[in-house]
């Protein structure tokens, strides 16, 4: 293995990529797809703790961007393994009650990662951000391109902290010239295996909607997402891009489509029983996530489909099909995999 | 130096000959068989005599029939399946009462038991006035289907809506119906929607853009996006034209459907020109659109705008009946309209640039203002009466 080693580090081609958050579900995954990529060199797993997929060319390293030394011990890392493309993704999925902690992570977190990536003159630097940060807005016109101001609700942690980290991640860009910087801005995302503040939501038998709106939904594959990620990293695209699946749904239709049974509250009500439910630990979301059962966030696919040759292979309607059927047999103690 | 020694001996013979090989053969083989194909169908369709396309049928239905046959089989696994059955109409019908004989009363019972049942019973409830899929902006064909028979009474009987010139829309493409806009609560917009879908010989959907405020509202914002309407704003009537369809825009905005009384039938500001941008910029014909009619619906004598702004509404109508009579009071007056369809303007001439040009932009928007307003007072100098015509 070490011999094996040796030989590759001498090799001049093939890229190595390092990973934040290897855990979650878009690193684990990322790291099976990139093991397979004969033009990898070397795929470094950053994470608090080893990732389970692992292969011949991946080594994990523990790292916890929550501390304050992380910055030193990552540009470490970044400079030994010689990376050149870091891959962020140490975000939470869900909301988390922990806000401070998920500050920690996520905003200032990205920032440990840009001043190590500086420092250990890391070229590129793909993010992931996610379309709920264009904010529910009934102003918001049906397709948002990525020249469209994030409006979510800077008073929400969860997306307070991600918008800090998409600027953290685009000053990195300007500052340091030759470098690139890639920022995918997924959609919800939605499948057989993936977990989120999404799927919680629809895998109850009585699904909270708001009375009244019905706005339309949009989705995108775990798989598509994936391939989002893996088409950033083998090439280079610079800028902002919408990761979004084709068509969107309304969410009357979404519910119905999953199987579930759509339970009406009034939106002031619901937002005060929100809110109480937050505070008691007891919500899958705060309040803010209600606005968007009310209104459009939606994103044009358009720039990544041009630019980035992105071909999502599921529409919105499939990605929420292939969810349910996953989820029916979640339903039933079926399905005992673990969920990331 | 083992990696790159690798890929550039081994690369190409060992482990693409199958891409090499495959994929140039399968793309050379197909585009001959296309090419053939391309050569022989005139040559094959000519001789081919009715016997031989009667044969070609037979043989079809036969397969067709095989293939029922399967289906019933793999259901009822005692019937031998015929491989190549005459196919009497009697045969099918037969099982099916087999079957249904089948069917006791105990597995209706069963299925009557089953939560199943229930939910599938649930679900059909709940599709049954939507669709499963709606286009991009939220319209649902099934849904409009639903509520047809309101707008076709509105039009029909209540307000007797005359249509003039509405062959002039062409029968495809892309095109902008700029209308003027009245009458406290937006029922324009779905008149013109039914006007062209019901007179015009190719019955086109008329997508239109609606104001902003509906969508702050339950149900009025979902209703008017499931029939069609779309959020007023540059990019998204930029992207209807862009799929060619046919959209109304109402350049007054708000302040069209907030007008007085007496200022009825006087067009207000027409926004900042941005159709006549949209339309440079899209290479989209103008059709100028004059309702007469509406603008009565629901005389508004007084606006209440202090108490609105708390309510997020742009105002609060004063009309005879409406805070007197409640709700009630926001029923439209069943006037007489008539809706004229002006000439196809078209601003080709100028290149998309010219959309910068805002000069020249203003004088266009006011060409088309002035063709409205123009049409407008000839009818409404035409009319006799407000509630016959």
């Amino acid at each position: 293995m070490a011999a094996g080693n040796l030989t590759w580090t001498a090799a001049p081609r093939g890229h190595v990529v390092a990973l934040t958050g290897a855990r979650s579900f878009l690193g684990a995954n990322l790291v099976g797809l990139l093991e397979e990529d004969d033009r990898v060199r070397r795929v470094v797993a950053l994470d608090v703790e080893p990732p389970h997929v692992r292969g011949p060319k991946t080594r994990a390293y523990a790292l916890d961007l929550t501390d304050p030394k992380a910055d030193a011990r990552l540009a470490e890392v970044l400079a030994a393994e010689r990376v050149d493309t870091l891959v962020h993704l140490a975000f939470l999925a869900s909301p988390s009650y922990a806000t401070a902690w998920a500050h920690e992570l996520e905003s200032v977190g990205t920032r440990h990662a840009m001043v190590a990536a500086r420092h250990a003159e890391v070229r590129k630097v793909v993010l992931w951000s996610q379309t709920i940060l264009y904010g529910a807005h009934p102003t918001n016109p049906n397709f948002l391109t990525e020249r469209h101001p994030l409006r979510a609700s800077r008073k929400e942690a969860f997306f307070a902290d991600k918008v800090e980290a998409e600027a953290e991640v685009s000053r990195f860009g300007s500052r340091i010239p030759g470098s690139v910087v890639t920022i995918l801005r997924t959609a919800p995302l939605l499948g057989p295996t993936v977990e989120n503040y999404l799927t919680r939501y629809l895998s109850h038998r009585l699904v909270p909607t708001m009375m009244g709106f019905d706005p339309l939904l949009q989705f995108v594959h775990e798989i598509d997402a994936l391939a989002a990620f893996k088409l950033a990293v083998d090439r280079d695209f610079p800028g902002v891009f919408n990761i979004v699946a084709d068509g969107v749904l309304p969410l009357t239709t979404v519910i119905k489509l999953a199987g579930r049974i759509a339970l009406p509250i009034p939106h002031p009500i619901a937002e005060t029983a929100t809110s109480l439910g937050w505070m008691a630990q007891i919500a899958d979301a705060p309040p803010s996530f209600l606005k968007y059962l009310r209104f459009l966030c939606v994103a044009d696919g358009k720039k990544a489909w041009d630019t980035m040759g992105f071909r999502p292979a599921y529409t919105t309607r499939e990605a929420l099909l292939e969810f349910s059927s996953a989820q029916r047999l979640r339903d039933v103690h079926l399905l005992h995999e673990p969920t990331a | 130096m083992t990696p790159s020694f690798d890929e550039d001996e081994l690369g190409p013979e060992s482990l693409s000959p199958s891409v090499v090989d495959g994929d140039p053969g399968r793309t050379g083989q197909a585009e001959d068989e296309t090419e053939e194909a391309e050569v022989e169908a005139p040559r094959s369709r000519a001789p081919l005599s009715e016997a031989e396309v009667a044969a070609k049928i037979r043989s079809l239905e036969a397969r067709l029939d095989s293939m029922i046959g399967h289906a019933d089989e793999a259901h009822a696994p005692t019937v031998p399946a015929p491989i190549v059955p005459p196919a009497p109409p009697s045969r099918l019908s037969t099982r099916n009462v087999t079957a249904e004989a089948d069917a006791t009363v105990f597995d209706t019972a069963r299925e009557l038991l089953s939560s199943e049942f229930y939910l599938r019973k649930w679900g059909r409830l709940g599709m049954r006035n939507r669709s499963e899929e709606v286009d991009d902006f939220g319209f649902d064909p099934v849904y409009e289907q639903r509520v047809q028979p309101l707008f076709d009474f509105l039009y029909e009987r209540y307000f007797r809506v005359e249509c003039e010139g509405v062959t002039g829309i062409p029968a495809e493409g892309r095109c902008l119906l700029v209308a003027n806009h009245s009458g406290t609560l937006p029922y324009d917009g779905m008149m013109i929607k039914t006007a062209v879908k019901r007179e015009h010989p190719q019955h086109r959907d008329v997508r239109w853009l609606a104001e902003d405020f509906l969508f702050h509202f339950p149900f009025l914002g979902s209703f008017t996006n499931r029939i069609g309407a779309v959020r007023a704003c540059q990019e998204n009537a930029e992207r209807l034209l862009q799929q060619e369809s046919l959209t109304a825009v109402f350049p007054e905005g708000v302040k069209g459907i907030g007008k007085l009384f007496r200022e009825r039938y006087q067009l207000q500001r027409f926004g900042r020109g941005g159709f006549i941008r949209l339309s440079l910029r899209t290479r989209t014909p103008i059709i100028p659109v004059a309702v007469v009619g509406a603008e009565e619906t629901n005389p508004m004598l007084f606006r209440i705008d202090y108490l609105s702004r708390a309510l997020g509404i742009p105002y609060i109508p004063v009309t005879p009946t409406f805070p007197l009579l409640g709700p009630l009071g926001l029923l439209p007056l069943p006037t007489k309209w008539r809706i004229h369809f002006g000439e196809l303007v078209s601003f080709d001439d100028y290149g998309p640039e010219a959309a910068d040009d805002e000069m020249l932009v203003g004088r266009l928007a006011d060409q088309v203002r002035e063709s409205i307003q123009s049409a407008l007072a000839a009818a409404v100098r035409k009319r006799a009466s407000v509630w016959l015509g």
